[in-house]
């Protein structure tokens, strides 16, 4: 690898020969990691390929079982974050690590040594977010409440806590989740001005595009090792893909890196699904959903844009009869489903893939077979009056398995083992082993890898083909360029625009996600 | 003013735990531990009250210990574990008192609490008998309540004691040491649980019986929740339920032609009644009776 040409410096940081396993899975084998002075360092990697376990250790979030640390040229022992802090290293968590209730100054300042001894110093601390603020092109309110302010805003709140701490290296983990592709330029512009200051920057990202456009050197990590460091421009997207998977995916032939704008047939079918003033209430009472209207046409793929929590849970839950709708109606091929319960939507032709497939869409402790027959096995061929026919069952799973690749030792082990990609590949046969009109996903490729999102996307598009609807619910906004035909943004609760595959454009999809413009 | 310490000792307690995240349930154990060595360390040592109170507060500081071991460092269910508790302060508070005083004919007696007049506060007409006419315990009632309101909105300890309550990662992440925060807040917290049992015998009736704290207990975890698990509102919720409570001792005594179990109900219903409106909106810690382990894979 090559060195730093920094005469006389010794790199900010170093880490060798880390291991860590859980249990008998072994997230990092003999991982290293270098970085340098002022750089934005892109890690890139797929899920469980071990970059947030890597930077989890740093922080010590995580005790390694090997391996060492080094901190300008000096082995460091980091037991805590409090350590890592010490050693002036500070990390944004994909999942915030906020106090929803406490204002923006209380979060910054938790932990941290007060000039007035015991007592709070919130006037100094406010002022002093307010120069780092202004300094980094950070811009948030002190005394704003958490809870209260947008995804970009608690973003800057996290990076904040890090420069509150005069933390030298910045670790970001998948940072730009969730924001709209304005809010990513100005993140990159303020890491731009950090670095200008003499921090260094780590960026865990998945997304190669990413990597590409603001990093200064990019490591690829897979299968817990890191298997490639190279220089920001001597990178490619075909180098950073073999790095990636290695050699399963045919980069040139894969769906994933065609051009997303590539033209297509306009679907012009009947409509498979009308939703029509469709409006939730939430819990709280809160309208979650108003007043939303949409048409899915037989093999098209209709596309949900929004920066999360804008609706899109409850627009699907209600579609699905999991949660009762406040007003509106819903018909699937002219048939009318409003408020039909879960089992006659599904009887009717609508196949769901959930969002959160842990919590929502499968029996952790139940076998393979019965995740793979669940909400189909009232009817035949499984379903015979009040019993299975358990045979049928397993001989239909054992079909699935093979045809779908499930990894698993067969149709009766306990579905809990599966991984997470593998659990997806259930709920995939699950949906499309079905006769079905209509499929409505909800973020069918987070946190999978990327052969797997390949195979689902090829899934999707097979389906479209076969003349079904598909509603495709994403906040992965390259996903949706890639496999919509059309697109429709939700905001608050609203439908503020659809823009047909033509139109489209990430920026003016991100001024509606973000509520700044009604399109047409 | 008499019958609010207990609650607001055991409340403002179940309160401190509860705001690391420990949710105490043993408070009605804890608090008969801390009667009976309360009673005893003042029986035996002929009349020192001091002497009980101590080692009534070191009682609930073990509580406090033992909870807080078995639950943050074992990491084991904090209801199971706190109900345990409750089991073992019954028992051990009928053993103690067996076996140091045996069965007796008559109780022995230990004195009261004396009453300290504030000087001039205590001459205002009418207000100054009643409010400034009290026990050093109520003094140290209300002055703790404001104590704890000032530690946990303005110091930074407080401000690490309640983020450690609401997400203990987030605290963990900027270098809280949320083991240290959870057995400081809830052993304090057992202190103060075990000087409310021992409030009973010292003030009321001035010796040990069976089951003296009738459920005063289980009674200050509701006025923890009514009182949203802040200080402030928990000490008027205690000042409303204890005055509810003498109102209907003093209508019991006069007696109107009420069944006597219909005013016993009084307290219960009048303090449900007023603090309804209030409850829906209230705070409750996120993390109230979860564990902590921080390498368990982030599940959040």
């Amino acid at each position: 690898m090559l060195r730093a040409g920094q005469p006389g410096g010794a790199p900010p940081l170093e880490m060798r020969g880390v291991r860590k396993a859980f249990g008998p899975v072994v997230a990092l084998d003999a991982a290293d990691f270098h970085l340098r002075e002022r750089e934005i360092h892109g890690l890139l990697g797929g899920n469980g390929a071990g970059k947030t376990t890597l930077m989890n250790i740093l922080y010590g979030l995580y005790r390694p079982d090997a391996g060492e640390v080094l901190v300008g040229g000096r082995p460091a022992q980091i037991r805590s974050p409090r350590d890592a802090l010490g050693h002036g290293i500070g990390m944004v968590h994909q999942h915030f690590l906020q106090i929803e209730s406490f204002t923006v100054a209380h979060n910054v300042v938790l932990g941290t040594p007060s000039s007035r001894g015991l007592r709070l110093d919130l006037s100094g601390a406010e002022e002093r977010i307010r120069t780092l603020a202004a300094r980094f092109g950070l811009d948030v309110d002190p005394r704003a409440l958490v809870a209260e302010l947008p995804i970009g805003a608690r973003q800057r709140v996290e990076i904040l806590k890090a420069l509150y701490r005069d933390a030298r290296i910045l670790i970001l983990d998948e940072p730009t989740t969730n924001l709209t592709p304005q809010e990513v330029d100005a993140l990159f512009g303020s890491l731009r001005a950090m670095v200008d200051e003499g921090i260094s920057v780590v960026f865990i990202t998945h997304k190669i595009r990413e990597a590409l456009n603001v990093c200064d050197r990019v490591s690829v990590m897979r299968a817990g090792r890191r298997v490639l460091s190279v220089e920001g421009r001597e990178a490619s997207d075909e180098v950073l893909v073999r790095a990636l998977v290695g050699e399963d995916v045919d980069v040139r032939r894969s769906l994933l890196f065609s051009d997303e704008r590539a033209a297509r047939p306009t679907p012009a079918g009947r409509p498979a699904l009308r939703v029509e003033g469709l409006s939730v209430t939430s819990p709280q009472g809160a309208p979650a959903l108003r007043d939303c209207s949409l048409v899915v046409r037989e093999g098209e793929v209709l596309g949900i844009a929004g920066v999360a929590g804008n609706g899109q849970r409850e627009l699907v839950e209600a579609l699905m009869g999991v949660r009762a709708a406040a007003g509106g109606r819903v018909w699937l091929d002219g048939t009318e489903l409003t408020g039909a319960e879960a089992a006659r939507v599904l009887a009717a032709g609508v196949a769901y893939i959930p969002e959160d497939r842990l919590q929502d869409g499968f029996l952790p402790k139940a076998d393979v077979a019965q995740n793979l027959i669940l909400g189909f096995h009232r009817r035949p061929p499984y379903g015979r009056g009040p019993w299975l026919d358990w045979p049928a069952v397993y001989d239909a799973a054992r079909r699935l398995i093979a045809e779908y690749r499930i990894r698993t030792p067969g149709p009766h082990e306990a579905a809990v083992n599966l991984s997470g990609g593998n659990i997806q590949r259930v709920m995939l046969a699950r949906a499309f082993s079905h006769p079905c009109r209509v499929l409505i996903a909800h973020n069918p490729t987070r946190g999978l890898d990327v052969p797997s999102t390949e195979f689902v996307y090829t899934k999707l598009l097979e389906l479209r083909e076969a003349g079904a609807g598909i509603l495709l619910i994403s906040e992965d906004l390259d996903e949706l360029l890639l496999l919509s035909d059309r697109i429709a943004v939700v905001y608050r609760g609203q439908i503020v625009g659809t823009l047909p595959r033509p139109a489209f454009d990430r920026y003016a999809l991100g001024r509606l996600m973000s509520g700044v413009a009604d399109g047409g | 003013m008499l019958t609010l310490v207990p609650y607001v000792l055991a409340s403002q307690g179940t309160m401190l735990a509860g705001r690391a995240g420990i949710f105490n349930v043993s408070q009605e154990g804890i608090m008969l531990a801390g009667a009976s060595v309360g009673f005893l360390g003042a029986y035996l040592s002929g009349g020192n009250l001091l002497q009980g109170l101590v080692l009534a507060t070191v009682t609930g500081a073990l509580f406090g210990l033992a909870l807080a071991y078995f639950t943050t460092t074992l990491k084991m269910d904090q209801f199971v574990v706190g109900l345990a508790l409750f089991f073992i302060g019954l028992a051990i508070s009928t053993l103690l008192y067996r076996l140091a005083v045996g069965v007796t004919l008559t109780p022995p007696l230990i004195p009261t609490l004396r009453e300290i007049a504030l000087p001039g506060l205590s001459h205002i007409p009418v207000v100054g008998e009643i409010v400034f006419r009290q026990n050093v315990l109520v003094y140290g009632a209300i002055v703790l309540s404001l104590i704890l309101y000032l530690f946990l909105y303005t110091s930074g300890p407080g401000l690490a004691l309640r983020a450690v309550g609401e997400h203990p990662m987030a605290a963990d992440s900027l270098g809280v040491n949320v083991p240290v925060v959870r057995y400081v807040a809830t052993v304090v917290g057992g202190m103060l649980i075990g000087l409310a049992g021992a409030y009973l015998p010292m003030v009321y009736t001035a010796t040990f019986t069976d089951g003296i704290v009738r459920g005063r207990g289980w009674l200050s975890i509701a006025l923890t929740f009514f009182g949203g698990w802040s200080p402030h509102l928990i000490f008027f919720g205690a000042l409303f339920f204890a005055a509810v409570e003498v109102l209907a001792f003093r209508v019991q005594v006069t007696g109107i032609g009420v069944p006597y179990q219909v005013i016993l109900m009084l307290p219960y219903l009048a303090t449900m009644a007023v603090m309804m409106p209030t409850f829906r909106r209230l705070q409750i810690p996120a993390f109230l009776g979860k564990n902590y382990d921080r390498e368990r894979r982030m599940l959040l």
